[in-house]
């Protein structure tokens, strides 16, 4: 200390810098604290109750689970009150709040996928059986009449969609309900799943195909037959 | 030169998740005048995309937690609280 102080030549000298140096830097943490305390709730189940329908329903969204997106919640708070120190308040808590749960689901999806070790390869391509060695197709679609306004309240429709959807390859189903049933962009779904972009156009092909084909045959191939 | 349809039906997919190249769409287009199969293909990817859009809009619009899931999580809250 002796030889600091020599060094910055007077006792008075480094009183005043020292006191500057060290007095700025608690202020402003004074005052953070002061803020965050006031906007701090007394527990995370005043969250539960202003946020929980929105932050359910965003993870419901994402997974389709009752349970899996209660403990999403649930993780959620938690995790949003441990670190609610890092909330800087640029966002709502709300917006906040939902950006952890975004990072839970984007990582349980990760965990899901890896641990079941879903690979799906490239090459072998499912739609190559609708065309013949030129390309062109050996079994042409069908134009649908129907009318999706009309198609989409009605609950038997849903009911063989949902059937069409459960019937695809695993990897496949995960990235279609992520991109077109959740509405997932798709940087979102490569991340979530760790593929490249060009392999998710490749999978989404292929979903949408076996779909096509799976509805054609369930739903509007009814109509054609009577 | 006319472009095969197993790349156009990639393109009619890919055209609901990335804005196609010029040249990309330029085949796209051209082959679509040429080819009613193809036109038909592209018109069911659309359609999907259609329902599952509305599906979304009013399947989550509705989701709320129920009474029970609520009580059980203010629980879990407090326990892990503690």
């Amino acid at each position: 200390m002796n030889q600091l102080l020599s060094c910055l030549g007077s006792e008075k000298v480094f009183h005043f810098s020292f006191a500057r140096m060290i007095q700025a830097p608690l202020e402003a943490r004074y005052a953070l604290g002061r803020v965050a305390s006031m906007n701090k709730p007394d527990d995370p189940h005043t969250w539960l109750s202003e946020h929980g329908d929105y932050l359910y329903r965003f993870a419901m969204s994402r997974l389709h689970n009752e349970d899996l997106a209660a403990d999403m919640l649930q993780e959620t708070l938690l995790a949003g009150w441990k670190g609610f120190d890092r909330f800087a308040g640029q966002s709502s808590i709300r917006t906040w709040l939902v950006g952890i749960l975004k990072h839970k689901i984007i990582d349980h999806i990760r965990r899901e996928i890896r641990g079941r070790n879903l690979t799906e390869a490239v090459e072998n391509d499912p739609t190559s059986a609708y065309f013949n060695a030129n390309g062109s197709w050996s079994e042409a679609p069908n134009a649908w009449k129907d009318n999706p306004e009309d198609l989409f309240s009605s609950t038997q429709f849903s009911q063989t969609l949902e059937s069409c959807i459960n019937k695809l390859p695993e990897k496949q189903q995960i990235v279609f309900r992520m991109r077109d049933i959740t509405g997932e962009d798709t940087e979102t779904v490569c991340k979530s799943c760790d593929i490249t972009s060009t392999h998710l156009h490749v999978l989404l092909h292929r979903a949408r195909h076996a779909l096509r084909k799976c509805l054609n045959t369930h739903w509007f191939g009814r109509g054609s037959s009577s | 030169m006319k472009q095969a349809c197993n790349e156009i039906s990639q393109l009619a997919s890919d055209s609901l998740d990335r804005p196609l190249s010029l040249s990309e769409r330029l085949k796209f287009k051209l082959h679509l005048c040429m080819c009613s199969h193809c036109r038909d293909y592209n018109h069911n990817m659309k359609f999907i995309r259609k329902v599952t859009d509305m599906m979304r809009k009013t399947n989550y619009g509705q989701i709320r937690l129920s009474e029970e899931q609520r009580q059980k999580l203010h629980a879990k809250l407090d326990h892990s609280l503690d």
